[in-house]
């Protein structure tokens, strides 16, 4: 029998073994490949028109990609030849020399290597039409070009060189592990003996300080501390986080250990202290994971929010699916026309005359920066005709009444921070005093000017009369302004190039839901789409690195279910072990995780989402898509679970 | 009282049918009576240890019955077994057999843990068993931070706890110096004398076997002789050697 058949053997012996980490081997192929692929896609490139940056967005996730690959293939590859310590030995024993034992796995790697590089590849090519679908399909609005089955050979070198040299590597240090082998491990190799770890208090003390500091940065509700603060709160959360599993945990269980009333119960007193057991060896990894989980779960659920409320958004700031300022009545008759030509159905197609006052005489300012100053114009509604204004929109605004003496204030950001600034003031315009009795957010009835003012109508028609407000002006004519909706406005490109020729051609300043709704689509989806990816290959990883981990302890931990269910231990009773023995591993870094990632969309929503999304409490919209994407995650990380669950009892058991 | 009573025990390995079948245990029948301390002798092959496993309900016969406290151990499925065994049967094995992720308490608690005792009772049953056994200051540590000899009064210790019908010993001294094989001998004898524990050890030490009351001597899987212990143990001890050696002669 050479090297050769013999390698070959291995492989198909270990057949059961391998699987999960085949599986996740090809999958990292298949994904490196997909997304080298992409970038080189002639449709794709052609497809993002609004944005250059997915190329550099797409590689960057390639590199990404690439170095937890290697640093997950390396680890579960040595993982695996410790597994296999006995077996080595045993070759050793015959008078294998460890030379040739590690050319013997080197030959395994290289084999295994190569089969799936030709599965990861070729699953690349098949898919590789689904893939520029879902892509474009996720990211354009109405993309209607035909994508082909297509085969990249620039990519398949590259992918191959890639791969081939992170084979290279892994099989370079499967021999620094073998090489490094005693034949006395052939008979110790049974015996769970590993230094345990006490934990102490301090540590746990101080990893939920630093994770709670970072939590605590990450709630801030000024978006430019959240800004500057996302350094410091990733190097606290995750210097947290590790020390928690390092030291924290250990001694979260050896507290649960003092309460005998729990650690007493039959499967407890086995499960509890065969994790704490374990907790060195697998205390980094749970880690790993945890602060890996957070990352995959963040990216997914903010891609997914953003890009779940891209109309929202969009009609959030422009409010309409057409709005010009025009004093020419012919641009109106114009655009009327065009709509009518298109055969869409108009559902609005309205006219407000704009005012705007420039003598609120008070200034405002706030930490250094001025919200009004004297002689900036303000646009002023009166609340009839606010609330016009926002019944014919598409956004979610609620309309207004305003009391005599009082003022609406609007801002086209969140007004959170300005509130208290506002609230109370008293505005000065020409003798009329005007007392601010709330604050509130719109984009769209600016108009050009930055602030809004709506008045009570007897108010407004007041300082009308009196000559206080006056109309807009362009070029010494007063102007309107226009606001359409329009049936398929979103999608309709043909239509909405001839509305751009025909406003343009006019020199009208004019916005439409189309131009900011694609390219919010581009972006989001894009970045939903490598979340998708990310979170696939990050799950797919580190999932199976824990499932080695478990297998191997399943392993050393078999005599002692012989032992236990010699003394009467009974089946029942031995699948509730397994349970509490395993979920923890299992469940305290995806617990984790998804808390991370709990207060990092907080973080999104401040810097985000808040200006996106124009409900009151915007973060429990986030938190409610975030939920979706948890529990997506959650399930995936589920089936880890009970796929290792099944494999360990298998183990145990025989 | 009698606790055991075996009726023509059989054990076949593989199919009857087929050549290759190896019968371990012919026709054993004796009797286990409360309070005896027995020991089973026999070289290596003999069928001493199947016949350990079967009283342990570890194995099953493939022939004959065997009675515990008079109700058919063999007419129980795979969880009443392990209730049974939970619950009448204590072991100590040669390897001791401690689970290293627990300490020595943790081990000895394990089996009243699993049958869902109060923390009170456990506690109280534990350290008076402990002060006896003598391991009262090793308690806390974990059995890779003590001797041999500790490590296997843990094992006796986790055996008693239960209160078994019977102790099943496969060896225990096979893994122990003399001074500690000695110890755990004297220990055996006083759990038999003061607790009135009944006890069933495999050895083929004849030493250890000097310690026993009565010995059943397995030969091919047939009991050969019987052998009772008077007051003096030397005597018993070169009449076991007398068995011994005719055992070893065999035919030739």
């Amino acid at each position: 029998m050479n090297l050769f058949s013999l390698a070959r053997r291995n492989i198909r012996l270990n057949g059961k073994k391998y699987s999960m980490y085949l599986f996740s081997m090809g999958f990292s192929v298949f994904t490196v490949y997909t997304f080298l692929a992409l970038m080189r896609n002639e449709i794709v490139k052609t497809a993002f028109r609004y944005d250059v940056r997915y190329q550099s967005l797409l590689s960057s996730f390639a590199v990404i990609i690439l170095v937890f690959v290697l640093f997950f293939l390396i680890s579960s590859n040595n993982s695996f030849i410790r597994a296999r310590k006995k077996e080595l030995s045993t070759y050793a024993l015959f008078g294998m020399p460890n030379r040739r034992i590690g050319g013997l796995l080197f030959l395994e790697t290289a084999l295994v290597g190569l089969g799936m590089l030709v599965t990861g590849i070729g699953l690349g090519i098949f898919f590789s039409k689904l893939m520029a679908m879902i892509l474009l399909e996720m990211t354009l609005v109405n993309f209607a070009g035909k994508i082909n089955f297509s085969i990249d050979p620039a990519a398949v070198y590259q992918t191959a060189a890639l791969f081939g040299g992170i084979f290279c590597i892994m099989g370079l240090s499967g021999w620094r592990v073998v090489s490094r082998f005693e034949l006395v491990d052939l008979f110790k190799a049974d015996k769970v003996s590993e230094k345990k770890s006490k934990g102490s208090t301090a540590v746990l003390i101080l990893s939920i300080l630093l994770m709670g500091a970072g939590y605590f940065i990450a709630v801030n509700k000024d978006p430019y501390v959240v800004v500057v603060g996302s350094i410091p709160i990733l190097i606290l959360v995750i210097l947290g986080t590790y020390l928690f599993f390092w030291g924290g945990l250990p001694k979260v269980l050896g507290m649960v250990k003092r309460k005998k009333e729990l650690y007493y119960k039959g499967a407890n007193l086995i499960s509890v202290s065969a994790v704490s057991h374990r907790m060195r060896s697998v205390a980094s990894v749970m880690a790993t994971i945890a602060v890996l989980s957070a990352v995959a779960v963040t990216a997914v659920a903010t891609g997914f929010t953003l890009y779940a409320n891209a109309e929202r958004n969009t009609y959030s700031n422009v409010g309409f699916d057409l709005t010009f300022k025009s004093g020419d009545e012919t641009v109106q008759a114009n655009v009327s026309e065009v709509l009518r030509k298109n055969g869409v159905k108009v559902l609005v197609d309205e006219e407000l005359p704009l005012y705007e006052t420039d003598t609120p005489t008070t200034s405002i300012e706030m930490d250094g920066m001025p919200l009004l100053t004297p002689g900036n114009p303000v646009r002023v509604y009166s609340e009839s005709d606010f609330s016009k204004l926002v019944s014919l929109s598409k956004t979610e605004m609620e309309t207004a009444s305003v009391a005599p003496g009082e003022a609406l204030f609007l801002f086209p950001y969140s007004p959170d921070r300005i509130e208290q600034a506002m609230l109370g003031q008293k505005l000065d315009m020409s003798g009329f005093v005007a007392q601010i009795a709330d604050v509130g957010r719109s984009n769209i009835s600016g108009f050009g000017m930055l602030n809004t003012l709506v008045l009570n109508d007897g108010d407004f028609a007041k300082l009308l009369t009196e000559g206080k407000l006056s109309p807009s002006f362009v070029d010494g004519e007063a102007i309107h302004a226009a606001v359409y909706n329009y049936e398929g406005a979103l999608k309709n490109r043909q239509l909405n190039e001839e509305l751009k020729a025909v406003l343009e051609g006019r020199g009208v300043k004019y916005s439409t839901a189309y131009g900011l709704y694609n390219e919010s689509m581009e972006t989001f989806g894009l970045i939903c789409f490598i979340g998708f990816f990310m979170s696939g290959v990050f799950i797919l990883m580190t999932a199976s690195l824990l499932y080695f981990k478990q297998i191997m302890a399943a392993e050393e931990e078999r005599h002692q279910y012989r032992t236990l269910r010699r003394i009467g231990l009974d089946g029942r009773t031995e699948r509730q072990v397994v349970r509490r023995r395993l979920l923890p591993v299992f469940f305290i870094p995806l617990a984790m995780g998804i808390l991370h990632s709990v207060f990092a969309m907080k973080t999104a929503d401040t810097v985000v989402f808040s200006h996106m999304i124009p409900a009151t409490n915007s973060y429990l919209y986030v938190l409610g898509f975030s939920a979706i994407m948890y529990g997506v995650y959650g399930l995936v990380y589920a089936i880890f679970y009970w796929i290792t669950k099944s494999q360990y009892s298998r183990i145990v058991r025989s | 009282m009698q606790i055991i009573k075996v009726e023509n025990i059989s054990k076949v390995y593989g199919s009857k049918k087929n050549s290759n079948h190896y019968t371990a245990l012919k026709n054993i029948s004796f009797e286990v009576n409360q309070g005896d301390f027995i020991g089973v002798m026999g070289s290596s092959g003999s069928g001493k240890t199947t016949l350990l496993n079967i009283l342990g309900s570890l194995d099953k016969p493939t022939g004959g019955r065997f009675l515990m406290n008079g109700s058919e151990v063999g007419a129980l499925n795979r969880n009443q077994l392990a209730k049974h065994r939970m619950e009448n049967i204590g072991f100590i094995f040669q390897d001791y057999n401690l689970l290293e992720t627990m300490t020595l308490k943790e081990n000895i608690i394990l089996p009243l843990a699993l049958r869902g005792k109060d923390i009170a009772a456990i506690e109280a049953k534990v350290s008076s068993l402990a002060e006896n056994l003598g391991i009262s200051h090793v308690i806390e540590k974990y059995p890779y931070e003590v001797s041999g000899g500790e490590q296997q009064r843990a094992a006796a210790c986790r055996a008693l706890v239960n209160d078994p019908k019977v102790i099943l010993a496969d060896e225990p001294t096979g893994n122990l110096d003399s001074k500690s094989g000695k110890d755990l001998l004297k220990l055996l004898t006083q759990i038999n004398t003061e607790f009135g524990a009944t006890i069933l050890m495999v050895t083929h030490d004849v030493f250890a076997a000097s310690y026993c009351r009565k010995i059943l001597f397995i030969r091919d899987g047939e009991i050969y002789n019987e052998l009772y212990g008077g007051s003096d143990r030397k005597q018993f001890f070169d009449s076991i050697i007398n068995v011994m050696s005719m055992l070893g002669g065999g035919e030739g």
